[in-house]
């Protein structure tokens, strides 16, 4: 068993987190379980297959086996017991990066949380099971949560898989995809403002603490060679040191004094950097192993997040909302910050926050080239996200910039983009059977492929 | 058998006296259900040092000369009841620090609190007493018997487990529970690789300074204890004294070694699973018993496969659900449902008199529960759990002599329990239990204020004065 309890262990304060699939619920951690049945091969012949936004063949095959795609390419022939489904398109499954989808509602909300507290903890698929089913349904396979509703730091976000488990537990793809925090939703803007410092101070907090672990283990090093240096000196010199000593006892005895140990001394080693259980993640956020998510609306606090993090060179900033990020498109372009917009209609319980929002907002960022995300807004309405993504399309984002949003791009911000977001042959078997254009209100779906087994069919195979 | 309650102290001072000699009980009654095969009709149960040595029909057991002969032929003997997990006699039942495995109940324990008075009184005589559920790691429980006067005379069993919630108490979420409870382990984790690193640091430094000296170096062996456990293993930790381990961490070490037991705190089929990952993790499955909640039978299949000791049963015994979309109920008999899936079980207490033990197994047996796994579940079932299954639970030769005479059958409603005998020793009568008799038939108890006529006299005299 691997412990995660610490973040990352000296030496390795750079090594990105495990990419590996993690399967904790509900046999959480449960390794000496019997090989699961290998499923049966699926090969399906579609008149387009969307590898990737902006890449498509056409007449071709995809197979998949193992819960991966092994192939795409035509002339594929199905394998012996293979499941043979036609489609018109296909196309990855969708992601949604801004959710609470799967979490128990109970503590989803809850403001008690702080970066050492996780997701997977608050996950819940007892009761969530509709849920889920429908997200699945409507095409999104992959969510990425976090707890605490709006406090202002959520903790360690996960990325979860919305095909249900035989055993009715939830597949975790990513434990730990991302730290996620709010800027207060105050009406004080001074109290934003001090939101937005405190964010900032964390995240120095962790830079600092980085920098000292670095440090320490350099100091390390080089204390240890020193010792090794000295230790081979001594260890020469022993023979001639235990001469002497003999020497000075005869003599000592001879005198009459009591025999005295020469005093030895030696540089001490460095000290250890005392241990902080919150500073040690914020150092993986400062230090870039961990993508941070903020949500953040207004123009001031925008502009203050975007000031002072400047610094930080390998922090990964993401806005999630940004109701009023647009003045600010140069920046983020030149950054390379992603926004999570969510382009739902304004409705009645829309908050405060979301006033000036406006349902063009992704397709203006996307012009001005600013990396853009869909989500349904931290709340559990993900499977609605597919319908909001086109209408983000209808108001002026490109189809193509929609879908990767959905896909490529979400993945990638979460550190799964070499295996998920493409119909790529090594990639997670997580694929649409479209009837049309994948985003168009008039396209259903017509099979979801979730981990390489059927999860969907609405023709009733399953 | 009427010995006036003074006499019988003298003669229990007494027999404390010579128990070196070996005090010898012959209990005699009209039936045995001894739980542990067939009951016996007309018989003995004799009991010497506080251990039932023979238990048989009347016409066959031969009666020791120097026995304390109780005779009742128209009583039941039913195993003193065992309550696996219990929160009362305490003074106060929460710590208000989260983790806090250094603290002992033995210190919150009060052995004049009503509450053992009452669970006599309900013929339970074994009570594993934890901590509440508002900590994330409680203080060490224990064991006792509900009679003596002081702790230590109470005493089955110090530190015989430590209770951890998953479960987070009101106002709080599951996940800072569980970010905390990870926390302690991995700060002792952490703890112990220091020790360990700086011991092996103090070496080099030793064995340098002797090169220096030109003296010859012989390292000093361990003086401590290898590490052992099945989760985590701090490799080298022979190298430090135990004694220098700080003490606040060593239960946790208890813990991580198997030493003691823990009962976990699962009250949804999330917090089993996630209870079964950090049990898993730390090495501490096998001694686990889960105190688990209504739903928790979603997840009895990962409980098993676990491997668990076994489960404490909530209040409800019955879990009703109407799953989403369909039309039916869905209805599950926990006690039934953890004996069809062979998972070790105990009844709990609602509370202490009321709805005690013999009322939860005669509800089981009323939502049509087998008869055998209820009373089983009072007795032998808990017993197993809180792993006294060799000490109590069953009327055994070997086991202590804790017996309940009940007037009737134990399940039945009319039946009240007469006497309880612990370890041979009758601790409870309920011909004078001045306390029911004063409930039941108004008999007011002598010596209480209310029969004191000294104070009213005084009041009338000074009446009579101001009168005249």
């Amino acid at each position: 068993m691997e412990t995660d309890n610490q973040p990352f262990q000296q030496g390795t304060l750079t090594a990105l987190p495990a990419l590996a699939l993690f399967a904790l619920v509900p046999a959480l951690g449960a390794q000496e379980q019997e090989a699961p049945p290998v499923d049966p091969a699926i090969l399906i012949k579609a008149e387009r297959v969307i590898i990737r936004p902006g890449k498509e063949i056409s007449d071709a095959q995809v197979l998949v086996q193992g819960g991966k795609v092994l192939a795409v390419g035509k002339d594929l022939e199905a394998p012996e017991g293979a499941k043979v489904f036609e489609s018109k398109v296909v196309c990855a499954g969708f992601i949604d990066p801004w959710s609470t989808l799967g979490l128990d509602s109970e503590f989803a909300s809850r403001a008690d949380t702080n970066i050492l507290t996780r997701a997977i903890d608050g996950l819940n698929p007892y009761g969530n099971e509709v849920h889920l089913e429908a997200a699945l349904k409507s095409g999104i396979t992959g969510v990425g949560v976090a707890l605490g509703g709006k406090a202002s730091v959520k903790g360690l976000g996960a990325l979860v898989h919305t095909s249900g488990r035989p055993d009715g537990g939830i597949d975790i793809l990513l434990k730990d995809a991302f730290i996620g925090a709010t800027v207060g939703n105050s009406g004080d803007a001074f109290d934003r403002i001090g939101h937005v410092e405190r964010l900032i101070k964390y995240i120095k907090g962790g830079e600092n603490y980085r920098i000292e672990q670095v440090e320490y283990v350099h100091e390390l090093e080089k204390w240890r060679a020193e010792i090794i240096k000295s230790e081979a000196k001594l260890e020469k010199d022993f023979k001639k040191a235990k001469k002497a000593r003999e020497k000075e006892i005869k003599e000592a005895e001879e005198d009459g004094k009591e025999f005295k140990e020469k005093r030895y001394k030696e540089d001490r080693p460095p000290r250890k950097p005392r241990y902080d259980a919150e500073k040690q993640v914020w150092a993986r956020v400062a230090g870039g192993t961990l993508p941070l998510v903020v949500e953040v609306h207004r123009y001031l606090e925008l502009r203050a997040l975007l000031d002072g993090t400047k610094d930080f060179d390998r922090l990964r900033l993401v806005i999630a909302g940004g109701t009023e990020v647009l003045p600010l498109a140069t920046t983020l372009t030149r950054r390379s910050i992603p926004v999570i917009v969510w382009p739902a209609p304004l409705g009645a319980d829309r908050s405060a926050s979301m006033r000036g929002h406006d349902l063009s907002l992704a397709g203006a960022l996307a012009e001005k080239d600013v990396r853009v995300l869909l989500g349904s807004g931290g709340t559990a309405g993900t499977r609605d996200l597919p319908l909001l993504a086109a209408l983000a399309v209808g108001h002026g984002l490109e189809p193509e910039k929609a879908l990767a949003a959905l896909t490529t791009e979400a993945a990638r911000v979460l550190d799964m983009g070499s295996s998920l977001g493409k119909v790529r042959a090594g990639y997670r078997a997580d694929l649409l059977l479209l009837d049309g254009d994948p985003l168009s209100s008039n396209t259903s779906i017509r099979q979801v492929i979730a981990g390489g087994k059927i999860a969907f069919d609405a023709e009733g195979g399953q | 058998m009427k010995i006036s309650s003074l006499t019988r102290l003298a003669s229990a001072l007494a027999l404390t006296a010579i128990a070196f000699g070996g005090d010898s009980y012959a209990i005699k009654v009209g039936k045995i259900i001894t739980m542990a095969g067939d009951p016996i009709e007309n018989g003995i149960v004799l009991i010497e040092d506080g251990r039932i040595t023979t238990v048989g029909e009347a016409s066959e057991v031969q009666i020791p000369w120097d026995a304390e002969v109780f005779e009742a032929p128209d009583l039941v003997a039913f195993p003193g009841q065992v309550e696996a997990c219990t929160s009362g006699g305490m003074d106060r039942t929460n710590e208000s620090i989260d983790v806090a495995p250094f603290l002992d109940v033995v210190d919150s324990v009060d052995p004049v609190n009503f509450f053992f008075e009452e669970v006599l009184r309900a013929g339970i005589t074994t009570l594993n007493v934890q901590q509440g559920n508002s900590t994330v790691i409680a203080g060490r429980g224990m064991i006792v018997k509900p009679s003596g006067m002081t702790v230590a005379a109470m005493m089955v069993r110090p530190q015989s487990g430590i209770k951890i919630a998953i479960t987070p108490k009101r106002g709080k979420s599951r996940a800072v529970q569980l970010m905390i409870l990870r926390e302690a382990f991995a700060g002792l984790r952490r703890t112990l690789e220091g020790m360990v690193q700086d011991s092996e640091v103090g070496k080099d430094l030793a064995r340098r300074e002797a090169l220096a000296q030109g003296r010859d170096f012989e390292a000093e062996e361990g003086k401590g204890r290898a590490m052992t456990g099945s989760g985590w293993v701090v490799e080298g930790l022979e190298a430090v004294p135990r004694a220098s381990i700080d003490s606040k961490l060593l239960p946790l070490l208890d813990i991580v070694e198997g030493r003691i037991s823990v009962y976990l705190v699962c009250s949804t089929p999330m917090d089993v699973l996630h209870g079964l990952e950090i049990a898993r993790e730390n090495g501490f499955l096998s001694q686990t018993v889960m105190l688990i909640g209504p739903t928790c039978w979603k997840v009895s299949d990962e409980i098993k496969a676990a491997g668990v000791r076994g489960v404490i049963l909530p209040s409800t015994l019955e879990h009703t659900e109407r799953a989403p979309f369909a039309d039916e109920d869905t209805v599950t008999l926990l006690p039934t449902h953890f004996t069809e899936k062979e998972i070790p079980f105990a009844l709990a207490s609602l509370n202490s008199t009321t709805q005690s033990l013999w009322f939860q197994a005669a509800r089981c047996v009323g939502l049509g529960v087998d008869r055998e796994i209820a009373l089983a579940a009072i007795t032998s079932g808990p017993a197993e759990v809180i792993g006294l299954g060799n000490d109590v639970g069953t009327i055994e030769k070997g086991k202590h002599g804790n017996l309940v005479l009940f007037s009737g059958d134990p399940l039945s409603l009319q039946s009240q329990v007469r006497y309880v005998f612990i370890e041979g020793k009758m601790v409870y009568d309920r011909t004078t239990d001045t306390r029911l008799q004063h409930l039941m038939e108004g008999v007011e108890p002598e010596g209480t204020a209310a029969d004191e006529p000294v104070v009213e006299d005084v009041h009338e005299e000074e009446r009579e004065d101001g009168d005249k």
